[in-house]
Formats: structure tokens, sequence, C-alpha cells
């Protein structure tokens, strides 16, 4: 009796451990699924993000260098370079500094240009005074240089 | 069951336990070992996939940051055809001005050091020359991934430039992070 019982119990154990053998390669695989999900999808996050904000931030930057170089082509006065700036940005405004002869025009702190231009004019119904004569267009701040030009004198927009 | 029969069981249950055991131990090591191993192999060809990406993207702003610079000093001095070899010779020999153009884009758009310099390291500057056709009067210039720009000249005199592949510089379409592909236990 006593005997029986044992090979009972052996025969349970021999299916016992039959199924752990099955078992155990299910936890590996189990285990190393979960480290390799969990790392490649830690990858695809950070380096989608890496991706998706250069060129997000490429959007500005070339509309910017496209001013700055259309600018050299066809602009004459700051009325001019207005209307070019508006035409890739509308919402942002440059702003003319009368004492400097220049116009900076900042998209973001990153997308700055500062145009130089030769002369000063003055609208002589109104008073308002302008700039004439495209010089150069800075674009040191495109450049990765890191003192930006600075307009010191902010004045009146001049035009509209 | 007579007794006889009961003993045979248990001896044959006893030798079949011990040889499981064995297997058992045997295979957890070699299912362990494999599957750290598989895991690892997939993991890294999925990085080194993205990383070269990212290769692929750093090295077209460059080439695309070079081909602005380029058509803005000549716009911007004697336009003529010299001046444009003197150019673009000059920017690309200039690598720590490529450099810090290309991480100037790189930290407008909130990417921080740390991550560009690992981009830095894998990918360096983009390879060659962006000049992809050097005519007489005709220039091509390559301004990242299928980007180019044209100069013509006349009498070394700059005629006509053609930059609005730049203006429309796009790479949103062309490159792409894929998704994971399932773990595979081989």
């Amino acid at each position: 009796m006593n005997l029986k019982n044992i090979s009972i119990a052996l025969t349970v154990l021999v299916f016992g451990v039959i199924a752990m053998l099955f078992m155990q390669k299910g936890n590996y695989v189990n285990q190393a699924r979960e480290h390799y999900e969990a790392t490649t999808a830690k990858s695809f996050k950070g380096n989608s993000m890496v991706l998706e904000l250069v060129n997000n931030a490429i959007d500005m930057n070339k509309s910017t260098w496209a001013i700055a170089c259309e600018a050299l082509q066809t602009v004459k006065n700051t009325q001019d370079m207005a209307r070019l700036e508006a035409k890739f940005f509308p919402a942002t405004k440059g702003s003319n500094s009368i004492a400097n002869k220049t116009r900076r025009f900042e998209a973001s702190s990153a997308n700055v240009l500062l145009s130089t231009f030769a002369k000063v004019e003055e609208d002589k119904k109104t008073g308002v005074k302008s700039l004439a004569g495209l010089q150069s267009v800075d674009v040191s701040v495109l450049l990765g240089n890191v003192a930006a030009p600075v307009a010191e004198e902010s004045a009146d927009e001049g035009e509209e | 069951m007579d007794r006889k029969k009961m003993k045979i069981l248990v001896v044959v249950d006893i030798v079949i336990l011990v040889a499981l055991i064995i297997i058992l131990m045997t295979l957890k090591g070699g299912y362990e070992e494999q599957a750290k191993r598989t895991a690892n192999e997939q993991e890294s060809a999925y990085l080194e996939q993205n990383t070269q990406v990212l290769v692929e993207q750093w090295r077209s702003i460059d080439q695309y940051s070079m081909a602005w610079k380029l058509v803005h000093t000549v716009l911007s001095g004697a336009k003529t055809e010299s001046a444009f070899n003197t150019s673009l010779a000059a920017i690309e020999a200039d690598k720590d001005a490529r450099f810090k153009q290309v991480s100037h884009v790189y930290t407008s758009a909130g990417i921080n050091d740390a991550v560009q310099n690992g981009i830095f390291q894998k990918a360096g500057l983009a390879e060659g020359s962006i000049l992809l056709k050097n005519d007489k009067n005709s220039k091509e210039v390559a301004c990242g991934k299928d980007c180019v720009i044209k100069f013509e000249f006349a009498k070394g005199k700059l005629k006509g430039l053609d930059y609005s592949a730049l203006v429309q510089f796009n790479l949103a379409n062309k490159l792409k992070i894929e998704k994971p592909g399932e773990y595979h236990f081989e």
C-alpha cells in the first residue's frame, strides 16, 4: 500500500517536471520579449522625436534663409523688406533702426536677420522715415554665431 | 496491481525523474543564454537602424546649411564663377563653422548638446563635396537628401540661380524611424 502511494506520487512528480520543462522556455522568452519591447519602444520614441523636432526647426530656418537670399536680389528699401518678411512670416514684423540704418527681423531667437541700408528716406507728406539702398543682410545668427546682431535703437516701424 | 509491478513503476519513475531534472538543468542555461542573446542582437539591430536615420538627417542638414551659406555668399559678393568656386571651397573646408551651423539648427529644435554630440560622433559631417556637377557654365550643388540647387554662369558672371529646392526643403517624407518589429526567439 505504501509502495503504491509512493509510485503515484512519483508519477505525478514526473508529469510536474515535464510541465516545468515546457514552461521554463516560455518564461525566458517572455522576459527577453519584455526587455526587447521596452528598449526598442524607448528608442523609437526618442529618435522619432529628434527627427520631428529638427524637421520642424528646418521649416522656420529655411524661410529665414529664403528671406535673406531673396532680399539680396529684389529688395531696395524697408517697404520691400517688410513685404518679403510677410510673405514667409505673416505674423512677424521686422523693425527699423533709423539711427543705425538697419532693419532687424526676428522670426525666433534662432532665426534673426539684420539688413543694412545705405540711406534714410522721409515721406514728405507723412514724415515717416524709412531706409533705402539695401547693402547687406547679416545671417550670423543663422550660421550659429552666438552673439546676435543687435539693432540698438528699435525705432519706428516705418511703413505698413 | 501487484507489488512487483509497483516496484518496477517506482524504479522507472525515479529514472525518468532524474533524467528530466538533468534535462531541465541543461536546458535552463541554454534557454536563458539564447533568450538574452537574441534579445540583445535584435535590440542592437533596431537601435543601429534608428541611428542610421539620424546620421542621414545630420549629414543632410550639413549639406543644406552649406548650400544656403553658399547661395547667400554668392549673392552678397561678386556674382561670378570664381567667387562661387572660392566660396564653395572655403565653406566646405571650414569644418568648425559647418558643425556650428548644423548644431544651431538642432539647438533651435530643442535638442540638447549631449544628444547632438551622440549623433555627431556617429555621423561626423557630410562626406565628399556638395558640388555634384561642375561644367564650365553650369554647376549643381547638393543641399541634402534629394535636394539639388543650380547655378548658371555666362562669361564668368552669374546668369541664373535656382535654389527653389532649398526653399522647399523637407525631410519629413524622406526619413522615417520605423516601428520596432516583433521579438523572435530563434
